[in-house]
């Protein structure tokens, strides 16, 4: 074995050489790592800079490092945990038993033999084993971030990834046009305007600001009355009517339901497993109390700190009523609603769940994707593996309750589910819901369940603390049978945080992880979330790739507003409608989206905001807007879930939706099975959190305009209001459409189309239709549908 | 983004080649990884040379027996041992051994090339299929449809680019994390009726087609009205064709799945209707599928996949395969038959296989019921500028290992992207910090010695 091994080394060195003279051998910034080690001696890190690093770089990295043509014995030795791992032969060294190192043992000469050509001189060969003996200090972080050569002076050091540096409050920039801000914020928008030698556009019209305004603050259209009602009271009193207005969508219990809808979107809210990889889909009959918990969050305006501590660590807050308790058991459903593939073959499956758990947090909150690093070092952002595994010890030690898994153990184990003690819960009676149409073959191989709940007794899913807490093992490769050494529970080295949080033994670390992720000098928690409200409201986003604040994703337009945002964020209290008031309160966001040449060709992609970005309608918008139109909206919150009964495949189970008129956030989100109603307009791969949906324009789409059974229901049942009016002849029903669709009316020649329209169908159907009340009703809805499909209907300017 | 404005992006992505895609391809990284970047179905040009144009995918699921198709495995001994249990002849110039259960696809011999040295990784039916389709083996993620959907967009606007007929599982025709305008489309999802099966919303009845038109030149003369005054949002463009584009699918995609239009003799060519259940061997109206196929191929869809199983015969396997091979043979015949007559094989990559194989009974012996195989297999191509008549690679006497010319699922997942002009190793898609391929990371070798 052993020669075998100085073959394959023998071999690799042999390579290098021949491809010598390699490319400088580069290293890694030093990482600040307070929170999983102990600050490093300097003594010792001189002795590793002068004595170590140098003879590493130039005798061992061409075969053992990142940079290697074919990695000799699989041996690491460019980074810490590299060597500390080890390779095919096992670990470089043992910690201060230089005789027990293999490291050593192979600098000697002493079966192994490296390097190759001929061995070190005798000194170097004691500082090696001096160096092991000091418990081989070594202060390489796992993957270079940014490379810089090294230097007998010390590294020249360029500056550290934008996101990982701390926020800072910048002065408000100068402006020509003093006047021009109504808050702060628009003079970091203005200055740059200035500087390109533009001027922002126009203001909105009041009447298409109020449009964007009831949907980016609720998600539905203003009716005609309260759009009249605005204009009334903004010729009385401008300004102040925008801010009544605001103050007003703010407080409505639509605001939850919309900007609840957001957070699902990154929460990667579903209401089943998701095809798990091998066709089964499990329900999650219990999901949707933690989609109520977000919108009555959102609506109570749960600062945004408290928010994530909920969600992350609700199970181990205090709370002083049962209420409050089941509350913050269901937040952490968080972490237990994520897609998990197939427990079938599959021995990483526990290391899955946490991945994703992982993944959740630190992509939602961060905006940094930590889960490159289960299988190796990120190989672009200062994330190594060792970090990984700190934060799924944490996890690790977590239970997740997902529940029955539909008793599917190939795709997952049964779990336990939280209990909810408290009297007021919402219990869909048994008869309520869908009634899955399962086969019988399906049914007799069900077993029953170990966890028996009393019919009517709430649940939720939800995760809470392990009676067994560990540190987790690196898995090399991402391989839980390929175990590496333990890494004790933390959190990302590479962010500096002024007072990181202890976990001690006898937690989980998931409270303390919240607290971390909290901290008033964590580099990008505030930066994320603002940065996502900015997109919700502008259609575009500060740092446009949202949930990549990483090396390759973009950089800020406008960093220093990012940064007053994320400040202004954290001190007044984390609180989201503060921060989305003066938002929508700025001058910025009430520019009008039409604009004139000179801005369009010098800004096409409009980076620096001289104008508002159209948008159209997304799913859920879309469907509300047209019950909204046509009357009928449901207004009140849907209770539960169709499959709140339903524990089943939904692969198997038939077809689980039930149509109701609430609002879309209401109806069941099962993965990989999504309501018809939304499924054609860019839903989120509810999978893994999506900061910014897709906008596709398709054929699909559009049939599903022209054909779908709720386009043509709802524009009959449109048709049946407006002609349910005796007095009105047909140019008054035409009046009452448009006010109805477009919130205005149609213009004259607008009114003889629609007639037009009328009088074409009505003759088209004479011989289909023979029954005069139904074919009028058919002749409307003609109408009636065409003003739902239009752009005016489905864009927002 | 390379300085490019949102309009001249789209205008670049509609005159040839998807931005994406071609960022893609060309090895660079886009910055806002994929999902901000334009995605559409517009046909690009390949990267490299194509033989193929599109594919048609014979998908046999259940793990098709191939000592008693294609792998002909006579007794070599005294000692009785596993091996075909059906009889095997030579056929066409190629001779190639074809069992006795196929005798209208033998006639087509000349046009096979029979990979005999399949191998994959796992003997369970799920993991090993999804494997087959997407590359991995544990997590839903794109179906080589969706890639190469992705990597070359369709040529015909009003039918789907990518549909899936009777497919089974979501696998079949899923896009995951390429973008949903990727997705194949699914006729016949959980139906076992395929005579009435459509796509999602392309039929209703509510109006008729005049009204329906009437209608929609309302919307458009609004949106037009609508678009004038914002000349800036090349969006409000794209809705107004794409209107367009939804209204002539209508009309286009019923009509190719009404199959009225087909003389009597070719109905019965393809044995449309004529499907049985007998053991595991499922109606799957394959003879409808097969001719859909063709019909799909000739309007310019560009992946085609045919679905029907099941292969897994663990007990009455001689009937049962019996059963399997007499519902496809005459119809994967006459589609062969037709795409040839037509011109169309040439370009059209046929495709035929399982997500693994089985092993061989031993023919004298009572025992009736096969197990699964991944260690040697048998996958066809026809067409495509594949070689034609070619018995490439081998499995050992008794049929279990394959042991020469071995080409693995990624294998053939890189020699059919090759044949389309497409490097499996720069098809790549960025998201979350990671190029996603289809591929993975192991990678997957063009099989050149099949290529004509």
């Amino acid at each position: 074995m052993r020669n075998k091994i100085t073959l394959t080394f023998a071999a690799c060195w042999f390579l290098a050489i021949s491809f010598y003279p390699l490319e400088p051998a580069w290293s890694a910034k030093k990482p600040a790592r307070k929170s999983a080690q102990t600050k490093m001696d300097p003594k010792q890190r001189a002795f590793f800079e002068n004595k170590i690093r140098p003879v590493l770089v130039k005798k061992c990295y061409s075969c053992h490092s990142s940079k290697s043509e074919e990695l000799g014995g699989k041996l690491r030795m460019d980074t810490r945990d590299g060597m500390r791992v080890g390779g095919e032969s096992g670990p470089a060294f043992v910690e201060g038993r230089p005789n027990e190192s293999l490291l050593i043992q192979a600098l000697r000469y002493d079966d192994l033999e490296m390097p190759p050509d001929e061995p070190l001189p005798e000194a170097v060969i004691t500082d090696f084993v001096t160096w092991v003996k000091m418990g081989v200090p070594d202060p390489r972080m796992d993957h270079p971030l940014i490379a810089i050569k090294p230097t007998e002076e010390g590294a020249t050091s360029k500056p550290e990834l934008w996101s990982f540096q701390p926020v800072r409050n910048p002065e408000l920039p100068a402006v020509q046009d003093q006047s021009w801000s109504y808050d702060p914020l628009d003079r970091f928008i203005l200055s740059r305007i200035e500087a390109a030698e533009l001027a922002p556009t126009h203001d909105a019209s009041p009447a298409r600001l109020v449009r964007r305004l009831y949907h980016d603050l609720i998600g539905l259209p203003p009716t005609a009355e309260q759009v009249e009602a605005f204009l009334s009271d903004y010729q009385r009193r401008q300004q102040q009517a925008v801010t009544h207005l605001v103050d007003e969508l703010l407080a409505s219990p639509h605001f939850g339901e919309r900007w609840g809808r957001h957070w699902l979107d990154v929460a990667r809210y579903g209401e089943s497993n998701g095809n798990d990889g091998l066709g089964r889909n499990p329900t999650f009959p219990h999901a949707w109390r933690y989609r109520d918990y977000v919108i009555q969050a959102l609506n109570n305006d749960v600062p945004y700190d408290r928010f994530l501590t909920e969600q992350i660590a609700g199970d181990l807050l205090a709370a002083d009523a049962p209420e409050e308790r089941d509350r913050l058991l269901v937040a952490t459903g968080f972490l237990a609603i994520g897609s998990k593939p197939a427990k079938a073959m599959n021995v990483n499956f526990d290391m899955d769940v946490v991945n994703d758990q992982i993944n959740v947090v630190s992509t939602t909150v961060m905006g940094l994707s930590v889960a490159c690093a289960r299988c190796h070092d990120h190989k672009h952002d200062p994330i190594p593996t060792a970090d990984y595994y700190a934060m799924a010890g944490i996890f690790l030690s977590t239970e997740t309750m997902w529940g029955y898994a539909a008793n599917q153990p190939l795709t997952a184990p049964e779990t336990p589910l939280h209990i909810l003690k408290s009297k007021h819960h919402y219990v869909p009676s048994l008869d309520s819901g869908a009634k899955p149409n399962v086969d019988k073959h399906t049914l007799s191989r069900k077993k029953k369940p170990k966890n028996i709940y009393p019919a009517g007794t709430p649940l939720a899913m939800g995760v809470r603390e392990k009676k067994k807490l560990v540190d987790c093992k690196i898995n090399i490769k991402g391989e839980s049978k390929k175990l590496g050494p333990s890494v004790p529970r933390g959190f990302l080295s590479a962010c500096n945080i002024s007072q990181t949080p202890k976990i001690d033994a006898k937690q989980s670390g998931r409270l303390q992880l919240a607290q971390w992720l909290i901290s008033a000098d964590h580099p990008q928690t505030s930066r994320v979330m603002v940065n996502r409200i900015w997109m919700h409201l502008f259609g575009q986003a500060l740092v446009r790739t949202p949930d990549d604040f990483g090396v390759y994703g973009e950089r800020p337009t406008h960093p220093e507003l990012l940064d007053h945002l994320a400040t202004h964020f954290r001190t007044e209290g984390w609180s989201m409608k503060q921060l989305i008031r003066k938002i929508v309160l700025s001058h910025t966001y009430q520019l009008s989206s039409f604009c004139d040449e000179l801005i369009l060709d010098a800004d096409p992609e409009n980076k620096l905001l001289c104008r508002h970005n159209r948008r159209r309608l997304d799913a859920e918008s879309l469907r509300d807007s047209i019950l909204a139109a046509n009357g009928q909206l449901n207004r009140e919150p849907g209770l539960g879930s169709s499959i709140a009964n339903v524990d089943e495949m939904v692969n198997k189970a038939g077809n689980l939706h039930l149509p109701h008129q609430h609002r879309s956030i209401y109806l069941c989100l099962l993965r990989h099975s999504e309501p018809p109603e939304l499924s054609a307009f860019d839903l989120p791969d509810s999978t893994k959190p999506v900061g910014k949906r897709n906008e596709t324009t398709l054929p699909t789409q559009s049939l599903f305009l022209i054909n779908s059974d709720f386009l043509v229901e709802q524009s009959q049942l449109f048709a049946k209001d407006i002609l349910s009016n005796p007095k009105l002849d047909d140019t008054g029903r035409v009046h009452l459409v448009y006010r109805r669709a477009l919130n205005r009316a149609p213009e004259s020649s607008e009114l003889e189309r629609a007639l037009a329209l009328i009088q074409d169908v009505d003759n088209a159907l004479k011989t289909e239709i023979s029954q005069d009340e139904i074919r009028r009703i058919t002749v409307w809805a003609t109408l009636c549908q065409a003003l739902l499909n239009t752009n005016e209907f489905r864009y927002v300017d | 983004m390379l300085g490019m404005s949102r309009r001249e992006m789209l205008k670049s992505a509609s005159c040839g080649f998807g931005y994406l895609a071609m960022s893609a391809l060309c090895g660079k990284n886009t910055l806002a990884g994929g999902s901000s970047a334009i995605h559409d179905l517009n046909a690009r040009s390949p990267q490299l040379p194509a033989r193929a144009k599109r594919v048609i995918f014979l998908c046999m699921s259940g793990g098709p027996a191939q000592l008693d198709t294609f792998d002909f495995k006579p007794q070599t001994g005294k000692k009785k041992h596993a091996g075909s249990a059906f009889k095997f002849a030579q056929h066409g110039e190629s001779g190639l051994w074809i069992s006795e259960l196929l005798p209208e696809t033998a006639k087509h011999a000349d046009k096979l090339c029979v990979l005999n040295g399949m191998h994959a990784d796992i003997t369970n039916h799920a993991q090993s299929f999804l494997q087959l389709h997407t590359g991995d083996r544990l997590r839903p993620r794109p179906s080589l449809g969706s890639w190469v959907l992705y990597g070359l967009g369709t040529e015909n606007q009003n039918v789907p680019g990518f549909i899936s007929l009777y497919p089974s599982k979501p696998s079949v025709y899923s896009s995951a994390l390429l973008p949903p305008v990727y997705e194949g489309t699914p006729i016949g999802l959980n139906t076992t009726n395929m005579s009435t099966a459509t796509i999602n919303n392309v039929k209703s009845d509510h109006i008729p087609a005049a009204v329906k038109r009437r209608q929609l030149d309302f919307v458009q003369a609004m949106n037009r009205e609508h678009a004038i005054r914002r000349p800036d949002d090349v969006r409000l463009d794209a809705v107004i064709q794409s209107m367009e584009l939804g209204f002539r699918m209508q009309m286009a995609a019923p009509e190719l799945l009404d199959l009225n239009q087909e003389t009597k003799s070719t109905l019965e060519r393809y044995r449309v209707g004529q499907g049985k259940t007998v053991g595991t061997c499922k109606n799957s109206d394959f003879g409808r599928q097969c001719l859909l196929a063709r019909r799909f191929a000739e309007a310019g869809v560009r992946f085609i996949e045919v679905n029907h199983g099941s292969w897994d015969q663990h007990s009455n396997h001689r009937a049962d395969l019996t059963a399997n091979c007499e519902s496809t043979d005459a119809p994967i015949a006459a589609l062969l038959e037709d795409l040839e007559q037509r011109g169309l094989l040439d370009e059209t990559l046929v495709v035929w296989g399982g997500e693994f194989g089985r092993p061989g009974l031993v023919p004298e012996a009572k025992k009736d019921g096969t197990g699964h195989n991944a260690r040697g297999f048998t996958f066809w191509m026809a067409g495509g500028g594949i070689k034609r008549g070619l018995a490439y690679g081998k499995t050992d006497p008794t049929g279990a290992r394959a042991i020469e010319g071995k080409v693995h699922f990624r294998d053939l997942h890189a020699t059919i992207l090759h044949q389309l002009g497409l490097q499996h190793d720069k098809l790549t898609f960025h998201q979350g910090e990671r190029e996603f391929r289809l591929t993975g990371t192991e990678g997957g070798k063009v099989v050149h010695d099949i290529i004509a």
